[in-house]
Order: structure tokens, then C-alpha cells, then sequence
């Protein structure tokens, strides 16, 4: 009985939590499309989202594409197929790896940073004084980001796109010895609009939601400099679980027959 | 009292944090154009109470009339409205990091009030001044500052707007004696100038002393004892006795015996 009743108290508080959460959503978004609107803060996490992660971003990428041509060279060349490389590194890079692993540096770069930023100003009553002040956190701290979020992540997984193929093209051709314009042909024959449109997709969802987890733990932190580091942990584990999940749905939305 | 002499009618306000009952069926008027101190020793409600008028909390039960207007339950653009007649001074001053002083002080201003920046700043800087801080001060941020000039542009965001209320959470706290005296002063003067009613929570006899026209003793979410500060040294009442003389015995000791143990 014991055990059957901690099993119901956690199935409800879980189900409180995505209660909770789905409402914070709810509200944040139609703040979004409500003014009065903060061009202003908008343009800051445009820049603390966008240009200031392209560095991670670009440096991720390319090394995942300099390992995935090195290992499926190394597969491929079993098969006598390592005309396949270029486009088996585009495809994954599209499709997969520039989303997901741009979208979980990101989670660890500015998700951490939103939930450390807005649990401050909860605990320090900041958010408080905004409201005293006629003005709506929600508006003002939370809209801000997840635009900022959902219009971002995009741009980066475009120039990680970019840079995750030319990683691959750069072993291929110069450590496998591939021919440089076949690579190059190779990279477009196979290539859709809908592998890159797919991935840009993924990457507005993902940003999304690592704003979405930022914002959410820092506004209900609560209890000093423990519960800011709690809020910070939360948000990055779980804006990542949720990256890894929503990856899936959204990949059988797209490709599945 | 006629009800035109209230600024502020609370009746009945209840507040609990889940087994914890903070405030209990408190009834309380604040009289339109005075100062105001409500006192009281740690846990017994102050902060709450001042979170609920505000709109901060919203209380469980009962009715608080800002000028006539009913604000529980209000929300949205409704309680911005009524927000716009009130200024607070946090107790930690809460002023935003990332934004210079002048922009804090004039956050009220422009989020508000739709001022221009050039013009809210320009205003920013009269009341930093009227606070004691230079031009200078104006572009620097909240980290490179003291607490008790935290306090200060804490002062200067309230009054920025010049709102017909006032609320002080604990203005004293966490600054020296003498930085406090300069705080009280300049609350009271502040208060003045705006001809603003003033609701101030502290558990600082003497600056209650200073700031108040008359003082409310708060324990156990109830009122206690109302009066004039002139009143409070010869009140007859045994929660005002015990906690001006700061005495470990009286009414009140279960609640100090509660705080030491946590």
C-alpha cells in the first residue's frame, strides 16, 4: 500500500508539473503576439542566443563531420562503398546531428544561463518588482527568450549545416584522398529541401523548448543560491531529454512511410 | 471613519501557506495621506500582508479597498492600472542587474508611464539626486554599488513615478545605523513632497519612530494594537511592551521560542 500510494504521488505531482508547465507555455506564448512588445530585449537574446552560440555550434559541427566521414569511410570502404561518404555526412549532418547536437550545446550554453538569470531575479524579488513596476515577467523576461529561441536555433543549424559538411568534405579530401568536385557532386545529388527544412524544423522546436526550460525553472526557483543551482541543473537535464524526444516525433512527422 | 478618509480598507484578509496560517481575518485602514508602520517580530506576517495588497499574493479570503477600488482577484490590465497608483521599496532594494541606474530608476517611467528614454532619463536623474547620487552615479550598475545606495535607487525607482501610495518593506535593514537614519529621512521627505500615502513594514523601533504617524503591531496574522507613535510608549498593550523593549517574556514568547528553534 505503501508503495502504491508513493507510486500515486509521484504520477500526480508529475502530472501538476506538465500541468503547470503546459500553463506557463500557454501564457508566455500569447505574450508573444500581445504588445506592448520589447524590441529591445528581443534584439539582446537574438544576440546571446544567435551570434553568440555560433562558435560552440560551429565547432561541434565541424568536428561531427570530420568523424562522420572518418567512420563511414572506414564502414563504406567494407561495402566498396565509399562513394556513399559525402552522402551519408550530408544527410546525417541535415537531417540529425547539426539540430540535435547544436540544440544540446545550446541547452547547455543559454539554457543554464535563463534559468541562472531568472532565478536570480525571483529569489532577489526582481520579479516581484516588475510587477509592482505594471510590468508582466512573463512579457518582459519570458517572451523575449522563447522568440528569440524559436527564430535562432534555426540560423545556427544552417551554419552548422555548412560547416558539419565542409568538416567532411575537408577529411575526405584531403586525408582520404576523395576526388574534390565528385565529393562535391556527391554532397548535392542526393540532398532535398526537405533534409535541410526537416533539421531547420527540429531546430526551431528545440530552441523552443531549451527556452521554455530556462525560463520555467528560473521563474519557480525559489529557496537562495541552492534553489538558483537546482533551477540551472533542471533546465538543461530536461530541456535535453525533451531535445532527444521531440527529435523523434518530429523525425516520423517527416520521413516516416 | 468615513470611508472617503481610507485610502487603504482591508477586511477579513486571510493567507495560508498550505498548514501554515499567516494571516488570519486581519482588518486594517490606512488613512489617506499618512505614514503608516506596521510592526512586528519575524514570521508574523508583515511581508505577506504587504504582498497582498500589492498584488504580489493573492490572499485566500477577504477584501483590500486601494481608494474605494476593490484590487482582490483583480488582473491583467486592470491591476496595472491600479499598480500605476503604488511605488515599493523592496527590503533587498531588488533592483534589475543588467540595467544601469538611471534605467532602473526610470523603469517605472518608460514601462509604465510610455516616457522616451531621453526624457525618463533626464527624470531618472533629478531623483537620483533628490536621493543623494550624482549624474555620475547614473551609469553605473547595481553590483558596483553599497547596500544602503541600493536602498537608495530603490527609493528613487518608487517615487519616480510619483504614486499617490508608498510601501516600504523593512527600508532599515541590512544598511548601517546612521545610512538607516539617512534612509528614513529620506522616506519621510519623500513622502512629504509627494503628499503620497505611506505604508511602511519594520521590525526598527527607531525607525518607526521616524517614519510613522501612526504604528500597527501585527502578531499571529492579526492586528494587535493601532495608535499614534506618540501613543506607543504608554500603549497598555502587552505585545507593544514586550517588543519595544525587545523582552523575552510576554504574550509573544511562544512565537520567539518557535523562531530559535528553526
Amino acid at each position: 500500500m505503501g508503495l502504491l500510494a508513493a507510486i500515486g504521488r509521484v504520477f500526480i505531482s508529475f502530472l501538476a508539473a506538465t500541468g503547470r508547465l503546459a500553463v506557463f507555455a500557454g501564457i508566455s506564448v500569447s505574450h508573444i503576439v500581445r504588445p506592448p512588445f520589447y524590441p529591445r530585449l528581443l534584439l539582446r537574446q537574438i544576440i546571446e542566443i544567435g551570434y553568440y552560440s555560433l562558435p560552440v555550434v560551429g565547432l561541434t559541427a565541424v568536428f561531427t563531420g570530420m568523424v562522420l566521414a572518418l567512420q563511414s569511410y572506414t564502414g563504406f570502404a567494407r561495402f566498396n562503398a565509399e562513394s556513399a561518404v559525402a552522402t551519408v555526412v550530408v544527410l546525417s549532418i541535415t537531417r540529425e546531428l547539426a539540430p540535435v547536437l547544436a540544440g544540446l550545446m545550446v541547452a547547455g550554453r543559454i539554457g543554464a544561463a535563463m534559468a541562472a538569470e531568472i532565478g536570480t531575479m525571483r529569489v532577489t524579488e526582481q520579479i516581484d518588482a516588475l510587477s509592482t513596476l505594471s510590468t508582466n515577467p512573463y512579457k518582459y523576461l519570458v517572451a523575449p527568450r522563447l522568440l528569440a529561441g524559436f527564430v535562432m536555433l534555426p540560423c545556427c543549424v544552417l551554419v552548422a549545416d555548412i560547416i558539419g559538411v565542409f568538416g567532411g568534405y575537408l577529411i575526405s579530401v584531403h586525408k582520404l584522398g576523395f576526388n574534390p568536385s565528385v565529393y562535391i557532386k556527391n554532397t548535392w545529388q542526393f540532398l532535398e529541401v526537405m533534409d535541410v527544412l526537416s533539421g531547420l524544423v527540429k531546430a526551431a522546436v528545440f530552441g523552443f523548448l531549451i527556452a521554455l526550460m530556462g525560463c520555467y525553472h528560473g521563474y519557480y526557483s525559489k529557496g537562495g543560491a541552492q534553489g538558483v543551482g537546482s533551477a540551472t541543473t533542471n533546465a538543461v537535464v530536461s530541456a535535453s531529454i525533451l531535445i532527444l524526444a521531440f527529435n523523434y516525433l518530429i523525425t516520423e512527422a517527416f520521413f516516416a512511410q | 471613519m468615513s470611508e472617503a478618509a481610507v485610502k487603504i480598507a482591508i477586511r477579513g484578509l486571510s493567507k495560508s501557506f498550505g498548514a501554515n496560517h499567516v494571516l488570519t481575518e486581519l482588518d486594517l485602514d490606512i488613512r489617506d495621506g499618512e505614514s503608516l508602520v506596521i510592526i512586528g517580530a519575524s514570521g508574523t506576517g508583515k511581508s505577506v500582508l504587504l504582498k497582498n495588497i500589492v498584488g504580489i499574493l493573492t490572499p485566500d479570503s477577504g477584501s483590500i479597498k486601494i481608494a474605494g477600488e476593490e484590487v482582490v482577484g483583480v488582473t491583467g490590465n486592470s491591476r496595472d492600472r491600479i499598480n500605476r497608483k503604488l511605488g515599493m521599496l523592496f527590503q533587498g532594494a531588488a533592483l534589475f542587474d543588467s540595467l544601469p541606474l538611471w534605467e532602473n530608476a526610470a523603469f517605472g517611467l518608460m514601462s509604465s508611464h510610455r516616457m522616451g528614454r531621453d526624457e525618463a532619463r533626464k527624470k531618472a536623474i533629478d531623483f537620483l539626486k533628490q536621493v543623494g547620487l550624482s549624474e555620475a552615479d547614473a551609469n553605473r550598475y547595481p553590483s558596483d554599488i553599497s547596500a544602503g545606495a541600493q536602498k537608495r535607487v530603490g527609493l528613487a525607482r518608487a517615487i519616480a513615478t510619483e504614486p499617490e501610495i508608498l510601501f516600504f518593506d523593512e527600508p532599515t535593514t541590512g544598511i548601517d545605523p546612521v545610512m538607516g537614519d539617512i534612509i528614513d529621512s529620506l522616506i519621510v521627505s519623500c513622502v512629504r513632497n509627494l503628499g503620497a500615502t505611506a505604508l511602511t513594514i519594520t521590525h526598527d523601533m527607531e525607525s518607526a519612530r521616524r517614519i510613522g504617524d501612526r504604528v500597527a503591531m501585527i502578531y499571529e496574522g492579526k492586528i494587535v494594537w493601532v495608535g499614534d507613535v506618540a501613543e506607543i510608549d504608554d500603549s497598555g498593550n502587552a505585545f507593544i511592551h514586550q517588543f519595544i523593549h525587545g523582552s523575552v517574556e510576554g504574550p509573544m514568547a511562544s512565537l520567539i521560542a518557535a523562531n530559535a528553534s528553526v
